[in-house]
């Protein structure tokens, strides 16, 4: 066999490039967990933020900003706020993290760095890599419990701020799946304030199963809110309710006003962005509603 | 706790696969549905080996005493030892025999023991040389012992022998003179597969020809199945031993068996993804398989051999146990058992194996076409308990190229067996009853076997027996990538592919047959049910 033939079956057989598979009848034998985790300590390095800056001023913003509409908002909140932080958001696509990453200003851009899912993004050394360089990533370990947390709080107590999707993967429909308490429960073991982000239109313009955006430049909407600060005595689980609140209000306030959020959320009116129950085709139906590209009226309009 | 061996049915998410095939390997695809047998992992080692040495030495098995208790001053002491067969490929220094061996002589010298020998247990094997030697002993036993009281077993010294008598089964139990009248022989053996140990090492180790046709012949051989089943009913081959190692017992040879059994990392880290499972080699282990392919593939056979020659086992001991012979055997068994059992459902239709480059009689040598018969049909087809992998009546298609090779020096009977007797007859009945004792007797072989590092005139006889079994069972043979001519001698059939090979085997096993590829080494033991 010439060494063509040899390469090209070893391609296809070993998929390179592509995430290795395990033999169905595998599967119950697969290697036990534990094995050697990707290093990421050199993506935080000087060098490596300088080149991430870089991409992200140079490579990866023009390019978001050429194939979606980006509208940022609130990013004023950031002003005056001590690192290091736990950005939450909504997460409904692989755009968010983009989003998120290049429309951070230089300084927080800097030292901020992205939980990744260790089984997704660190499974070929190209997507480890590319994920540790554009997002300063550390793997997050989903299916170890409390465990998968352990790096966080090291970069937190490091001083790097973190993006987390509390949701741990994708929503499949566009709406805000349930919490899980690894964000609040960081926030509160480190005593550091959560910002919440609100993304819409992600889904839409890039929802799970794409890999790039749809043609069209769909309008997308990133809002920063007002940091939330552990209190005394909270628990996790009421943490973590706040800032699934102050998520909603975000949302509301982005596709109403800011006036109107207000007083919904006063009389405990916000729309719930956890979607509508029944069918999923109901749900999915629902969330890929288009955002709208004008995005809300002017109070003056 | 490291995971079990299990069956892989091929699917489309499966990668190829690697196929030992001599010097080298290839990676294969297999048709869907394909049943793939892959060993258990490694178990881990015994972390203080000494400790585990002594302890076996202090607290034997079965009704035997502690060792330093058998010692005395004046006594007659006889240490044997496996020889280069096992284990495959050779471990890394120090070998187990060294250390074992170290505490042994330490115990014998705080007793006064004087008179020390120690005997590589060839039996009809080639004689190791002294390099070899030393390599296994280890330089401290070898400066004190050797040549003199370190020698290799001489099966044709007729005045060193000692005719024991005769089992009830009519067997002549005849071994080495020394060993059977010293005041207690130590035997410090290597298991590597099933059927080494127990009775086995002495009665065969040390035994003469007139001993071993007992039960090295075809009748007996057609009834082990397998030899690697060393249950009494299931192997013949066994049972004969047995019958003689108790006879050796009952005669008053007093042996002290001490067993050691090896884990299954069997390839060093420069050929770690020989030890792995496809699906899990990652961008390294792939680089290196292609690196390693390429190489042996691109390298003049002298080159290549030299490669094969360096590469050493990093194996690590899982159990040692000494005492009584029948005690420890079956506790090495069980040993064994842990590290290589792989349960299977039913037979299939068609077997298929991959010959690695090494069987137990071409360490630092040549694996000649007939070895390559024995390494399939003997050895692996013989890797099973209670039913063979494959149907009686099917087809066992082997990856080998089956160079027309020889070692001038190891094996000069196998030439003459290839030239001369495969030339005339396959079958297994008819080469035994006609050339068999010719060969067996014939003084140019006994002298190369007793001067020289020649297998034993008969030996290539045993190979071509160690294969009848499956050769029996097998109603069609066909090595894929053999050399036409020297396959065409052993009387098999060759193809380019595996696909032609399935084509060709259409006529015995139907268009879709039920394949089962066994994918070692590592090796491991089928249990079929």
């Amino acid at each position: 066999m010439g060494m063509r033939t040899e390469l090209k079956e070893m391609a296809s057989g070993f998929r390179w490039g592509r995430r290795p598979l395990v033999p169905r009848s595998a599967e119950p034998h697969a290697e036990p967990r534990g094995e050697r985790a990707f290093p990421t300590a050199w993506a935080r390095t000087t060098a490596a933020i300088a080149a991430r800056q870089t991409i992200l001023k140079f490579g990866m913003k023009p390019l978001l900003w050429n194939e979606v509409t980006p509208r940022v908002h609130g990013l004023d909140n950031l002003k005056g706020l001590q690192g290091p932080v736990l950005f939450v958001s909504n997460h409904t696509s692989h755009l968010d993290a983009t989003l998120i990453m290049t429309t951070l200003p230089d300084e927080w851009q800097a030292r901020t760095a992205v939980g990744a899912a260790k089984d997704y993004f660190f499974d070929v050394w190209w997507r480890q890599t590319f994920t540790a360089l554009i997002y300063g990533a550390f793997p997050i370990d989903r299916a170890a419990g409390k465990g998968a947390t352990t790096m966080a709080r090291e970069l937190l107590d490091d001083g790097w701020s973190l993006v987390v999707f509390p949701e741990g993967a994708r929503s499949p429909d566009g709406h805000q799946q349930r919490f899980r308490h690894g964000a609040s429960r960081l926030s509160i073991e480190s005593g550091v304030p959560v910002v919440p982000i609100a993304i819409r239109g992600a889904y839409q313009a890039m929802p799970k199963g794409r890999n790039w955006p749809r043609p069209g430049r769909p309008p997308v909407s990133i809002r920063y809110g007002r940091p939330v600060f552990p209190q005394d005595e909270e628990t996790h689980q009421e943490l973590s309710l706040r800032m699934q609140r102050s998520i909603a209000e975000l949302h509301d306030e982005d596709a109403n006003t800011w006036w109107v959020a207000l007083h919904r959320a006063e009389r405990g009116e916000t729309p719930s962005i956890s979607g509508p129950t029944g069918a999923a085709w109901r749900r999915r139906w629902d969330g890929s509603r288009p955002i709208g590209r004008r995005g809300p009226g002017r109070t003056w309009e | 706790m490291p995971r079990p061996g299990f069956v892989l049915d091929v699917d489309e998410r499966t990668p190829p696969l690697l196929v030992h095939q001599g010097e080298g390997f290839r990676m294969q695809k297999f048709p869907l549905g394909t049943r793939v047998v892959y060993p258990p992992d490694p178990l881990p080692g015994i972390r203080d080996v000494h400790a585990a040495i002594e302890h076996a030495l202090q607290h034997p098995m079965g009704d035997s005493e502690p060792l330093p208790e058998l010692l005395r001053a004046g006594m007659k002491l006889t240490i044997a030892i496996d020889d280069i067969s096992i284990p495959l490929p050779p471990m890394t220094t120090p070998d187990i025999r060294q250390r074992i061996l170290e505490h042994v002589i330490e115990m014998a010298a705080r007793s006064g023991v004087e008179d020390v020998q120690l005997i590589v247990a060839t039996a009809l094997h080639r004689r190791m040389n002294a390099s070899e030697i030393k390599r296994m002993v280890g330089e401290r036993v070898y400066r004190s012992f050797y040549p003199n009281d370190l020698t290799n077993f001489d099966a044709e010294d007729h005045d060193a022998l000692a005719h024991i008598g005769k089992t009830d089964h009519g067997e002549d139990v005849e071994i080495s003179r020394r060993a059977a009248e010293s005041d207690l022989i130590v035997y410090v053996n290597v298991n590597l597969v099933a059927m080494d140990g127990g009775h086995k090492s002495v009665a065969v180790g040390l035994a003469s020809y007139r001993s071993l046709k007992h039960h090295h012949n075809v009748e007996t051989m057609l009834h082990s199945t397998s030899y690697m089943d060393p249950r009494e009913g299931h192997s013949a081959i066994n049972d004969s031993t047995v019958r003689m190692g108790r006879l050796l017992r009952d005669s008053g040879v007093k042996i002290f068996q001490i067993e050691t059994t090896v884990n299954s990392e069997t390839f060093p880290k420069s050929l770690g993804f020989l030890n792995k499972r496809e699906w899990e080699w990652g961008a390294y282990d792939q680089g290196l398989m292609m690196a390693a392919k390429r190489g042996v593939e691109l390298s003049p056979p002298r080159m290549r051999r030299e490669f094969y020659r360096r590469v050493e086992a990093p194996y690590r001991i899982t159990g040692v146990n000494a005492g009584e012979v029948e005690a420890v055997h079956e506790r090495t068994l069980a040993n064994l058992h842990r590290q290589q059992l792989v349960e299977v459902q039913g037979q299939s239709d068609v077997l298929i194996l991959g010959l690695p480059y090494l069987g137990p009689y071409n360490v630092n040598s040549i694996l000649n076409p007939i070895l390559v018969h024995c390494l399939g049909l003997g050895y692996l087809f013989n890797m099973y308990r209670n039913r063979p992998l494959v149907r009686q009546g099917g087809a066992v298609i082997m990856f080998h190229p089956v160079p027309w090779e020889f070692h001038q020096i190891h094996h000069p009977s196998y030439i003459d067996f290839f030239e001369e007797v495969l030339a005339e007859t396959t079958d297994p009945k008819t080469i035994e009853s006609k050339f068999e004792e010719r060969y067996a007797t014939d003084p140019w072989y006994t002298h190369l076997y007793r001067t020289s590092h020649a297998y034993h005139g008969v030996h290539p006889f045993y190979m071509w027996y160690w294969g009848a079994h499956g050769r029996d069972h097998a109603g069609d043979v066909i090595f894929v990538g053999g050399e036409p001519k020297s396959v065409a001698r052993l009387g098999y059939r060759r193809a380019d592919s595996l696909r032609d090979a399935l084509e060709m085997a259409k006529d015995t096993v139907g268009s879709s047959p039920s394949i089962t590829y066994f994918h070692a080494p590592p090796v491991m033991i089928a249990d079929v049910h």
